[in-house]
């Protein structure tokens, strides 16, 4: 066995082991509906790990071991964005439809959150362009795609943080439940987006494409495909069942089968035309629960393998992190992303807090509670990093943990001191198990 | 039939027609996606491939359930049609990529197959089962090295061998002929929950004959390398080392069932990742310390069953589990048929095959009779015995690598025998398991690991902290 360092190299059976036991350990803290008992909000420390372990710093995980992993790890990211869409816009018991919508919100709840993403990306994009066509030799699509990708990646505000946060300290009234509920439907646009971002750099990255569509119709192909096979989905599993049919057969086994099936042939078939498989399942995973009568048990049944999916990709995202692309000012383009970041959310915080009276008592904090990124972040970035091999996708998912590591620094701490401020954590609260706080459920 | 009866079936086929149209939708798409981007990654077509495998299975299993057939059937089916013979929905590379599955699959299968032998049970059968044993090894081994024999002028590959040599390589085949198939009686087994006596004598007797079968081969090949090979000599090496890796295997399986029984009876959650991890994990340490995988963990299921009290819900994990590992295991296996080598070979393999299910029932019929079985076991206790499938294919292979004089033609017709004996055998057990009355009709629990909709639902309805 070759060694490095003195270190011994690991074998992919040792790897596959070791995601094994991280999703091992992501069940037990999804347990019984926990969101986080412990450890940090956004998952940032098993990017961390896979960080340490890997070709950057220790190299006990080389780089054509983690490339044996990949097709596990585009699985997985259809998956993650499958569960996304499934629960995206579901409000306690309920899917968004309109106006009335229950527990307030509905359509305005989440055109807000859709135009401070999209305020979120350009105020990123537009600095990071800046910096890239300065400092960079990158031009026309490699650098298009870096600044998009980029861009995307820091769109989001994480909503595992945000629950940790109001569920931790009992947070309980307006503001959080609004803050949660933005962080739920703040996930749409950057998967929307991403399905465009997937077609730059055709001709380099999947040639055995002979496809001359234009972007918009690129992006309306990958989510047309995501809608069928969510509608195929809803046609197969979200049949009426009829009582007594579980005796001839129709049982959870059969809509397991279903449901993995098509969301690994879904990601399968997008990957091989080239798409975005996070966008089509993401689609997919909204027309599933739109188009199936049984669309809130099947949140449900798959919500609780989030987490034991998620941990394992953050440890495979950390471990790709590869800093040694020399070509690019890295550290400088990370700071661009994240000043630019930093001040976008800091300026919503505050027309936020101009607009809206529940805001208004939070102080200046609150911009700065909305800067936690962790799940989608590091999805987008690692789908970059595997659809763009090379410089372009290795500064995408650097960014991506950056945005992410920085998040988890700043973000829970100033969410906690505006909801202390706005007077929805109590002063003196017990120290609660996580799993009851009202604005998360 | 009642209105209300009527209205529920006709509801299920209305739904299994929807299910059969979206399939056939599903499967438009892969096609016009496969002829689009051909030239793609072999590792996206497993993906793509996996997954139509996973989802044409689980709906063909449910389709031909309609006609009572069994859905392991179902699941071969759809792997044939989606193969690479025949719509080439999937390609030869997928489909050997897909079989990294059955190591995890044969894990559970042993695991599930020795949990399934209850020490009560053996007692009560142990005169049938040792007949049983003794008759479809000995018996079956002879009768078949004979009939190979018979056909010798009609097999390409044994047309051209000596005397001796040919009785060398009947024997092999007469080894072969023994193997039975764990896989394809847990998949009948797990489908129709059956309970009596015909399932457990044939359980108990196609887990047994895994362990005869590794003692045969040993055995076998030793008196077989001479007569096949002229420049080789007698030698008990191999008798020796087949002593420590079954000494090996039980010390290692009883290890494992202890630790086992221990995690299911204090944490006994996530027993699907549990599962994962041996499958994989302790497969390859298996492997390396060159061990039988499928003694040792048979020997860890026994365990679990019969020194704890965790066996029950211990079968039912494995079962959930491996619901949807079967459905991949099987469908790969009918990917995997070469239907060109089966159209070459068919009267040659169709011969062997048929004389190999008579002599199974004239065997169990002689051992019936003289253990004095109930009616219904001397009637039915063959069916199941007839299915083969990766375990003979293993045991082909190992003897093609041991044999190289033989060429591939020894293999070659050793699948497509085992072709035949895996699509009709699982069909002839349930057929044995239905007409014994020993189905059950009872639907199955849910998984702890994957829960079922219902449940997860109503576990999310239910006030936090309760």
């Amino acid at each position: 066995m070759a060694t490095r360092n003195g270190w011994h190299e690991v074998t992919p059976l040792f790897l596959l082991m070791g995601l094994l036991a991280l999703a091992y350990m992501g069940s037990f803290l999804a347990g019984d509906r926990r969101i986080r008992g412990f450890g940090l909000p956004s998952g940032a420390e098993y990017v961390g790990v896979g960080f340490v372990l890997g070709p950057s710093v220790l190299g006990l995980v080389d780089r054509s071991l983690l490339e044996t992993f990949d097709p596990i790890a585009q699985v997985a990211l259809g998956w993650i964005t499958l569960l996304i869409g499934l629960g995206f816009g579901v409000r306690g018991r309920a899917r968004i439809r309109g106006r009335g919508a229950p527990e307030g919100g509905g359509v305005v709840g989440l055109l807000l959150a859709c135009l401070v993403s999209i305020v979120s990306v350009g105020a990123v994009a537009g600095p990071l362009f800046y910096a890239v066509t300065r400092w960079t030799g990158l031009r026309g699509e490699e650098r298009a795609t870096l600044v998009a990708g980029a861009a995307l990646v820091c769109a989001e505000t994480t909503r595992e943080s945000v629950r940790w946060v109001t569920e931790r300290h009992r947070a309980s009234g307006p503001l959080s439940s609004t803050v949660a509920r933005l962080a739920q439907d703040d996930d749409l646009v950057p998967l929307l987006l991403l399905a465009p971002c997937f077609a730059l750099g055709l001709a380099t990255h999947v040639p055995h494409i002979p496809c001359t569509m234009s972007v918009l119709r690129w992006a309306l192909a990958t989510l047309g495909v995501g809608v069928v096979f969510g509608g195929v989905a809803a046609l197969m599993i979200g049949r009426e069942v009829p009582e007594g049919a579980a005796d001839e057969g129709i049982d959870a086994d059969e809509t397991w089968g279903t449901l993995v099936g098509l969301s690994v042939l879904g990601t399968g078939i997008t990957i091989r035309l080239g798409l975005s498989a996070p966008s089509a399942m993401f689609a997919m995973g909204i027309a599933l629960g739109t188009f199936s009568r049984h669309g809130k048990m099947l949140h449900a049944m798959v919500d609780r393998t989030e987490r034991s999916v998620l941990h394992p990709v953050l440890l495979l995202a950390g471990a790709r992190i590869h800093l040694g692309v020399t070509s690019l000012p890295l550290g400088l383009l990370v700071f661009v992303v994240l000043s630019a970041r930093t001040i976008a959310k800091g300026l919503l915080g505050a027309a936020w807090q101009v607009s809206s009276p529940a805001a208004r008592k939070a102080g200046p904090m609150l911009g700065m509670g909305l800067l936690s990124a962790g799940t989608l972040s590091m999805t987008i970035g690692l789908a970059c990093a595997l659809r763009f091999p090379g410089i372009v996708g290795d500064a995408i998912l650097a960014i991506a943990a950056a945005s992410t590591t920085f998040g988890e620094i700043v973000g829970p701490f100033a969410l906690r001191s505006s909801l202390r401020a706005a007077g929805e954590i109590p002063e003196n609260p017990q120290h609660v198990s996580p799993g009851t706080g009202a604005a998360a459920s | 039939m009642s209105s209300g009866a009527r209205h529920v079936t006709g509801n299920v086929v209305l739904a299994r027609g929807i299910q059969l149209a979206a399939l056939g939708v599903i499967s438009m798409f892969l096609y016009v996606a496969t002829r689009a981007a051909p030239e793609s990654g072999g590792s996206v077509g497993t993906i793509a491939s996996l997954g139509y495998i996973l989802l044409a299975g689980t709906l063909v299993s449910e389709l031909v359930a309609v006609v009572r057939l069994p859905h392991v059937t179902g699941y071969l089916l759809a792997g044939i049609v989606a193969g690479p013979h025949v719509a080439a929905l999937i390609d030869e590379r997928s489909v050997a990529n897909l079989t990294t599955v059955n190591t995890l699959a044969l894990s559970l299968i042993a695991l599930e197959g020795g949990a399934h032998l209850r020490t009560s049970t053996l007692r009560q059968g142990w005169k049938s089962l040792s007949w049983a044993t003794l008759f479809q090894s000995v018996f079956v081994l002879v009768c078949t090295t004979i009939v190979f024999l018979a056909l010798r002028p009609y097999i390409p590959f044994a047309r051209t061998l000596g005397g001796t040599a040919a009785l060398g390589t009947a024997l092999l085949w007469g080894t072969i002929a023994v193997t039975r198939s764990p896989s394809a009686t847990l998949g009948i087994l797990a489908e129709t929950r059956a309970s009596g006596p015909v399932m457990t004598s044939t359980l108990s007797l196609v887990m047994t004959s895994d362990v005869v079968v590794v003692v045969l081969l040993a055995t076998v090949m030793v008196f077989a390398r001479p007569m096949i090979d002229p420049t080789a000599t007698f030698s008990l090496h191999d008798l020796g080392d087949l002593g420590h890796e079954l000494l090996g295997s039980v010390a290692l399986g009883t290890t494992l069932g202890i630790v086992l029984a221990a995690y299911t009876r204090f944490v006994r959650t996530q027993l699907l990742l549990v599962f994962l991890a041996l499958g994989f994990g302790m497969s390859a340490l298996v492997a390396y310390v060159r061990f039988d995988s499928l003694l040792a963990f048979m020997v860890a299921g026994f365990v679990v069953q019969n020194l704890s009290r965790q066996g029950e819900v211990f079968i039912q994990a494995i079962e959930e589990t491996g619901s949807i590992v079967f459905v991949i295991f099987f469908a790969t296996a009918g990917a995997h048929l070469d239907l060109g080598l089966l159209r070459r070979l068919w009267p040659v393999a169709l011969t062997l095959a048929v004389t190999r299910a008579v002599i199974t029932w004239l065997a169990s019929r002689a051992a019936g009779r003289f253990a004095g079985d109930t009616p219904m076991v001397k009637r039915w206790g063959w069916a199941g015995l007839v299915s083969q499938a990766g375990l003979a294919l293993g045991v082909a292979a190992l003897i093609e690598r041991a044999f190289p004089q033989l060429g591939s033609g020894f293999r070659a017709l050793a699948t497509a025998t085992v072709a035949l004996n895996e699509m009709v055998g699982p069909v002839l057990f349930k057929v044995a398991l239905d007409r014994s009355g020993e189905s059950s009709h009872t639907p199955r629990n849910t998984s702890p690991s994957l829960p079922s909709a219902e449940t997860a639902a109503a576990e999310q309805d239910r006030p936090a902290g309760m």
